[in-house]
Order: structure tokens, then sequence, then C-alpha cells
């Protein structure tokens, strides 16, 4: 691929919404996640540890920024709050955000792998071929999310991982990465596609609430929704609509309304265009109230 | 004359660095000699040519006795793996066939049962981690809906097991030979393709074009490939 065959033909490279020419049938995978329900008990984060075969890469690694959670909690403080108030237990407005791969429609990631190792499948998933990866590191540079996770080791054998004989945990329909290439969230892919190979021997599609991803299914406070956006009896469509939030949009009608439209859906970094595939369900801040 | 001698020997030490890095990625052996994956040792030399060989009307304990791949392989049909089958399955006729009780392997296998062990048999078609192959899927299609004899369907990945005693590879199993069946079998067609919802799987990195007329479907102008990719990466690797 040269640059002049790259900025003569850039159009079909980019698009500005990639769904023009493949449209989503009969899925596209989507998610929303209710940070009101959400506690930051992390537990969707283990699930995932175990569910997807992730190394638990010890303290140290972790300090150096090597940590492979796809799925990680991220806190914020509402530091307005601060000690106000003068009470011996001072409310400091935690909030928690789960973060993983928001699956973008128009992903960053995508146009700038050297090697196509990452694409975006039928049913509006970002895949990652990690034996396609050369492990360049330009889509964790381009992730605005910052959701990529790089193999720096041979996780297994290294230490501080799992012993020999742990390997019997493994998940044995996903790999085991290798030293050197990129992983990340893959919306539980194995699990997706084993509900769909249950729904095409019985002649049908795949109805909501026959897959669930492994954060989903052991979220306690049940703040994660995931499901088939295209159905529109789907328990996530329904979301969306409510929230009025569109997938091909950059910058959502309701949000333009003075004053707020008092909805609480919104996506991160809208309007960078990446059209990602989660939605937030805004908190309800006591300091908003 | 120093300088050279200090680039010729760091010439030197990188290539050995780079040749014992290349010798130590393991690398898988695809084919033997005869063409053929690697001779596996069982711990029993299974006979699969007398159990799923043909009759041999002249002389019936010469012969193969015709047993259906799915009839030990059971899990085929219902699972993404084939299974191997428990050594009750293999009591479960040997029992009471008196006539190969005293024949070695025979004797082997029982002292298996006895001990209450499995049989630690080899993998023969062992697809890399990475690979997401469903049995079930192929045999649905092959078998249940096609009607086409189990030896036949299975013989497309497998090779003639009939005629093998221990089992071996007799296929590539690399990614050019599946997509090899898929592209000639999965068309994409201007009517969109077969799996559900009109959605076609392409292999290449750009989806396939129709030529002038709009009817056959090419493989695109390899010269001015796009990064966009196959359609689904997703669908066999994981």
């Amino acid at each position: 691929m040269s640059v002049s065959n790259l900025l003569e033909n850039w159009a079909q490279f980019r698009h500005f919404h990639p769904i023009d020419d493949k449209p989503h049938d009969p899925y596209k995978w989507a998610m929303s996640i209710d940070l009101d329900a959400c506690t930051g008990c992390n537990a969707c984060s283990v699930a995932c540890y175990a569910e997807n075969n992730l190394p638990v890469v010890g303290k140290e690694k972790y300090q150096h920024g090597h940590g492979m959670h796809w799925m990680r909690i991220e806190r914020y403080w509402d530091e307005g709050l601060g000690v106000a108030g003068g009470s011996d237990f001072p409310d400091h407005g935690a909030q928690f955000l789960p973060m993983m791969c928001q699956q973008c429609e128009a992903a960053p990631c995508e146009t700038v792998c050297p090697a196509a190792a990452t694409n975006h499948t039928a049913d509006g998933l970002n895949s990652q071929i990690y034996n396609r990866c050369v492990g360049s590191r330009y889509c964790s540079a381009n992730c605005p999310f910052k959701v990529r996770y790089f193999n720096w080791y041979d996780y297994p054998t290294t230490d501080n991982v799992w012993p020999a004989e742990m390997n019997q945990q493994l998940n044995p329909d996903v790999t085991v990465r290798s030293k050197g290439v990129m992983e990340k969230c893959t919306f539980c892919v194995q699990r997706l596609h084993a509900a769909k190979g249950t729904a095409k021997n019985e002649g049908r599609l795949v109805h909501d609430g026959d897959v669930q991803t492994a954060c989903q299914q052991v979220c306690p406070t049940g703040a994660i929704t995931f499901g088939n956006l295209v159905d529109h009896e789907s328990k996530v469509h329904k979301q969306w609509q409510s929230q009025q939030v569109e997938l091909d949009k950059d910058a959502q009608v309701k949000d333009q309304k003075e004053g707020g439209s008092g909805l609480r859906g919104y996506r991160i970094f809208e309007e960078l265009r990446p059209y990602p595939s989660v939605m937030y369900l805004e908190r309800v801040r006591e300091s908003a109230i | 004359m120093h300088r050279l001698l200090r680039l010729s020997i760091l010439l030197m030490g990188l290539s050995v660095a780079v040749s014992g890095y290349a010798a130590d990625a393991p690398q898988p052996t695809l084919t033997t000699e005869d063409d053929l994956g690697p001779q596996v040792v069982q711990p029993i030399e299974f006979p699969h040519d007398r159990h799923a060989g043909l009759r041999n009307p002249g002389d019936p304990l010469k012969g193969g006795m015709e047993i259906d791949c799915m009839y030990c392989h059971t899990y085929a049909r219902r699972s993404a793996v084939a299974g191997i089958p428990p050594l009750q399955k293999c009591i479960g006729c040997h029992q009471s066939i008196e006539t190969v009780r005293n024949k070695p392997r025979i004797q082997e296998l029982f002292k298996y049962w006895d001990a209450k062990k499995p049989v630690p048999w080899k993998k023969v078609h062992d697809l890399p981690d990475f690979v997401r192959f469903n049995h079930e899927r192929h045999i649905k299609r092959f078998v249940e809906q096609q009607n086409r004899p189990t030896q036949e369907a299975c013989g497309y990945c497998h090779g003639d097991v009939k005629q093998m005693t221990v089992a071996r590879r007799s296929k590539a199993l690399s990614m050019g030979w599946c997509a090899n069946c898929h592209q000639k079998d999965h068309p994409v067609t201007a009517a969109g393709g077969t799996p559900v919802g009109n959605q076609a799987y392409w292999y290449g990195f750009q989806k396939p074009v129709a030529d002038a007329a709009g009817g056959e479907y090419k493989a695109p102008d390899t010269n001015n490939i796009k990064a966009q990719g196959p359609n689904d990466c997703w669908q066999c690797h994981k």
C-alpha cells in the first residue's frame, strides 16, 4: 500500500460511517451501561479476567502500565464536593465508569493498523486477529479510549502469572495470547458464536437474552445491558431508543435542545466520530440536583 | 582496520542472533516427505481400517466393519469438537467379542479398563489454538441437510480414514486450504450470500467485485489492495 494509493483512494479507506456500505444485518452488537447502578465493585473486571484468559501481571508490572484489564473501572472524584459539610466522613463524590473497547463503528484503530490485524466484522464488532498482529502498537496510540493492551511478555510462562498446572483454568474458546500482540475486549465473541450456532441449529436468529457477556453476567446491580441493536425487541435497542441515542450520529439531536433534554444517555468521545457501540447512562449526581 | 574488524564482529553477532532466534521459533511441521501430517505414536495402534473399512464379502474376518464415524466420535454432530470416545465405548463392544479377546492390542485395552485409566490417545488433527472450527456445523450441513455419507463428509478434512490404521493427517488444514472450499461453495453473489441476513464471507482483503456484465464475482485487483480487510476474521479466528 503506497502513500499515493492511500491519497488517491482516501474515500474508500475512510468512510464517515461504515454502516453505509455494510449495513448491519441481522446483528449489531451493542451495550448500554447504567452508571447510576454501577457501584464500582470490579466484578465485571474479574469476570473478564476469568472468561478471556487475561494474565494477572502483578503489582510491579502494573505500575509500569502493563495491566491487561480489558474491562477496567475508571474512578472520578467530584472535587467540588470535597470535604464540605464538616462531616467526619466526607463525601468525595466517587464515580465509577466501566471502560472497555467501545467497538467503534468507524474505529480509529482499524485505519492505522499496518498489518490489517484489526478489522470490522459484519455484526459491528472491531475484531483483533492475534496471529496477524505484528505489535506496532499504532492502534493503541490511536485509540481515544486507551482500551487496547499490549502483551509485553509471554505471560503464562513468566513469573507472577499462574503456575503451569493452572493452565486447566483457561477458557479453551479463547486463545492465550503470546508476547508482542495487541489485545482488547471482544464483547465475548466466543459466546456470541456459541449463541449463533445454537440459533442456527434451531433455524432462527439469536433472541435477546440468549447471550450475555461475562461482565454483564456477573454485574450485581444489572448495570450492563448487552444485545442486538438491530432487533427492535431487544432491551438494549429499547434503552438506546428511550435515551434518543443514535448509532450513526456524532452529535445527538436530543443534546441540541436548550437547557438539556433531561435524558441520561451519552456516548464517550462522540464528537471524535468513532461512533462507539457503548452507551452510558449518566449518573444522577448529588451535586447536580 | 580496527573499525572494519569491529563492524564484522558486530555483523557476525547479529547474524548469529537472528538465525538463533529463527531456529528457536517452533515451526509446525506442515507436511512430511510422503505429504502427510506427522506420524503420531498412539498408546494402542488403533486400526481404523478394521472398524470403519469396507466389508470383505468373501472373508468377513479380513475386511472392515463399516462402523459409522460418529458411532465412536459421537460429539461431532452436537459440539464444536469431535471428541475421543471414552474407554467404555471400546469395552462395550469388545467385552462380547471373544474372537479377538486375546490379541495383544485388546489385552492392552483391557489393562487400561482394569486399571480404571483412560487411554492417553494423542491428538492427530490438532488445529492451532487461535482457530475456531465447529464440527457440528459441518456435519449438520453435509450429513443432515445434504444427506451425504458420513465417511465422505468427514473425509473432506480427515482424508480416507477407513483405509488407515493409526490415523494421520492427510490435508493441510491451513487457512488457505479452508478458504479454498468456502470461497468455492459460498461465493459472494449479486444477491448477497449464503449465510443468514445476506451476509457472505470473503477471505481476501477486499470484497470481490462483479464484472462488467454484473454476473461473475471475482477477487479484486490485488495491485490496488485497500485496508478494509475481510468482512469477518472472527468467524474462524479467536
